[in-house]
């Protein structure tokens, strides 16, 4: 638990004239589930979208096994994305393939796994997202949220050390988030998976994470685990998890 | 009872897994009535050794016999309770390719759904544009404007460009041919009623069609895929309307001028090379140009140009709505915009030169 998997120092981050990111900071230890939560809009994929190294920072480091990803080459930058699983927002699915392919597509391009493996491994990990009939459908013939968890079933095709998942359980019923939260618990007893996740489920967060970030108008404003959250003064977070609405909710949007 | 006890190695990965398939397939027997796995000496597992135990299970399953699993610690049995949904059912089957009668059927089908449905664009685009307006309906001017800018205003330089080069390439190929006649200040002649009749509007259409015809179709096919479409018609509001209709109009105005724009430059193209290369005085190639220049000439390449600008329209909007399955749907329905569009505008041609050929001489 001790050893540090990604550290972000002092991320700042702009789209244009616009700062998304204002000197964010903290660390994911190896093995834990870490939750990025925050309003709309706050920065949170943008964060993500930083540490997989999609987007270049314009200060601050995010420090990954020691390297720091703003000063990778496209070769050692493309080696680290290898070992990362991502599932994105819209699940990025490609559309050319079936959904069983796109699977089974980083076994196939990265190597390391027999060919002969490659079916039962795809069933294997379209069983765990529940989609095991879905193999040979297209993506477009897909509902939207059985096309999420073909993303999440792709992005750990490969068991991948350290997991991106962002808003995993949007768009998902109830029965099948749950079996989202044991799947990613699961993975992380056995496989010592280290997840960050991106998301909106108050319920996944009190059932799975092991440390949450808040992050509101780019800026952190709490770090810590459940128990430190639940002791916490900060008001934003305390509204967060009591689902309280804000008074000044056209006001924020307009001037944010 | 006879069952075949695999020891599994200490840790169950791709080497494991295929060391554990190998001691499986070597103690299997015809007298073997079920296949257990013992997990006694396993530490640990990982997906590619889950894999070994599906392709484990499906040997079992071929064989018709038991498949289980004994001597697991804690940790082992959450990773089969997660595996366990996948060894239980055998794979989807693949769909079944159609066999030549039902490929018959589905295209004579598909051909007819077609037909069907841009027919009824058809329909919908007509009240919309001829009806409507007259019946205080929306009409959307200011996307029109918008559409004659970017189809219109914005082709303009390259359509140019297109008929100022063809302009000058048939003055250089005709005049070899005619050289040995004397007869160069001909050319004059052929430039004009050439480009008026055929070449400007077929080069203006073809360029407007990749340009344009391909612009619409992949507008509206994403328009299609992000549910746009849908979402106008969620809100009462006909995509015929909306959309349709004011690239109609515009394409309407837009290719008639640019082909009007097209037949000078060609001419210009033309005289080009008639002065500087072959030689005539300026005054004698704009007489010649001007004595061949016939209205019914013009009228005939510009009348085809309005059924040039519907069919590249009509065309383009029909494959974008037809859109299927995201990225590569827009792709497929913009290169068959494309291909059917120019195919559209030969025939069209062709039509209109038979007729003027056997009605008008």
């Amino acid at each position: 638990m001790s050893e540090t998997m990604i550290s972000v120092e002092n991320l700042v981050s702009h789209y244009g004239p616009v700062k998304v990111l204002d000197g964010v900071t903290f660390d994911v230890k190896k093995g834990e589930i870490f939750m990025v939560i925050g309003g709309s809009g706050c920065g949170k994929s943008t964060l993500l979208k930083q540490m997989c190294g999609l987007l270049k920072p314009t200060s601050g480091h995010i420090i990954y096994r020691g390297k720091d990803l703003a000063a990778m080459d496209e070769d050692e930058l493309s080696a680290m994305q290898r070992t990362i699983g991502i599932a994105f927002q819209s699940s990025g699915l490609f559309n050319s393939m079936t959904v069983g392919e796109n699977v089974a597509m980083p076994m196939r391009e990265f190597g390391g796994v027999d060919p002969k493996l490659i079916d039962e491994l795809v069933r294997y990990k379209l069983s765990l997202v529940g989609l095991a009939h879905a193999q040979h459908l297209m993506p477009s013939e897909l509902s939207g949220g059985m096309r999420k968890r073909a993303g999440l079933a792709r992005a750990i095709a490969l068991d991948p050390d350290l997991v991106y998942f962002d808003e995993p359980s949007a768009g998902l019923d109830p029965i099948m988030a749950a079996g989202l939260d044991n799947m990613i618990l699961k993975l992380k007893s056995l496989l010592n998976t280290t997840f960050v996740i991106v998301t909106h489920e108050l319920d996944s967060i009190r059932l799975a994470a092991d440390r949450i970030l808040m992050l509101d108008m780019g800026e952190v404003i709490f770090c810590g685990t459940l128990e430190e959250a639940a002791a916490s003064p900060v008001d934003r977070l305390r509204q967060f998890f009591d689902r309280r609405a804000d008074d000044f909710i056209v006001q924020r949007n307009i001037t944010s | 009872m006879n069952e075949c006890t695999v020891l599994c190695p200490e840790v169950l990965d791709q080497d494991g897994g295929a060391a554990m398939y190998k001691s499986l397939l070597k103690q299997w027997s015809r007298r073997s009535t079920a296949i257990v796995l013992d997990f006694a000496s396993t530490d640990s597992i990982d997906s590619l050794g889950g894999a070994w135990i599906m392709k484990a299970a499906g040997y079992a399953r071929q064989k018709g016999v038991d498949f289980s699993w004994k001597g697991q610690h804690d940790a082992l049995s959450d990773f089969l309770e997660m595996l366990a949904p996948s060894l239980q059912a055998s794979p989807p089957a693949r769909p079944k390719m159609p066999g030549p009668l039902e490929k018959l059927g589905e295209v004579i089908i598909s051909v007819t759904k077609e037909c069907g449905e841009f027919l009824s664009l058809t329909v919908d685009t007509i009240y919309w544009t001829l009806i409507a307006p007259f019946e205080g309906r929306g009409f959307r001017f200011n996307a029109f404007i918008d559409e004659v800018h970017e189809m219109g205003v914005r082709a303009v330089r390259i359509v140019c460009l297109m008929n100022f080069l063809l302009g000058l390439i048939i003055a250089m190929l005709s005049a070899k041919q005619v050289e040995a006649f004397g007869i160069q200040i001909y050319v004059a002649n052929l430039i004009f009623i050439g480009f008026a009749r055929e070449l400007a509007a077929v080069m203006t259409a073809v360029v407007v069609s990749a340009r344009s015809g391909a612009a619409i179709a992949a507008e509206l096919a994403t328009m299609t895929v992000q549910e746009e479409i849908d979402a106008l018609r969620g809100m009462g509001i006909s995509p015929a309307q909306y959309l349709v209709t004011p690239k109609l109009l515009a394409m309407l105005v837009a290719l008639p001028c640019l082909a009007t724009l097209g037949l000078i430059s060609g001419v210009l193209g033309g005289a080009v090379w008639g002065i500087f290369v072959l030689g005539f005085r300026p005054f004698m190639w704009y007489n010649q140009t001007l004595e061949a220049a016939a209205m019914d000439d013009i009228m005939q390449g510009m009348l085809k140009t309005f059924f040039f600008a519907i069919a590249i329209v009509m065309i383009g909007c029909h494959n974008g709505f037809r859109v299927k399955g995201g990225s590569r749907g827009v792709g497929l329905m913009t290169t068959r915009a494309v291909v059917m569009d120019i195919f559209s505008l030969i025939c069209i041609d062709i039509v209109f030169a038979s007729i003027f050929y056997y009605l008008l001489g």
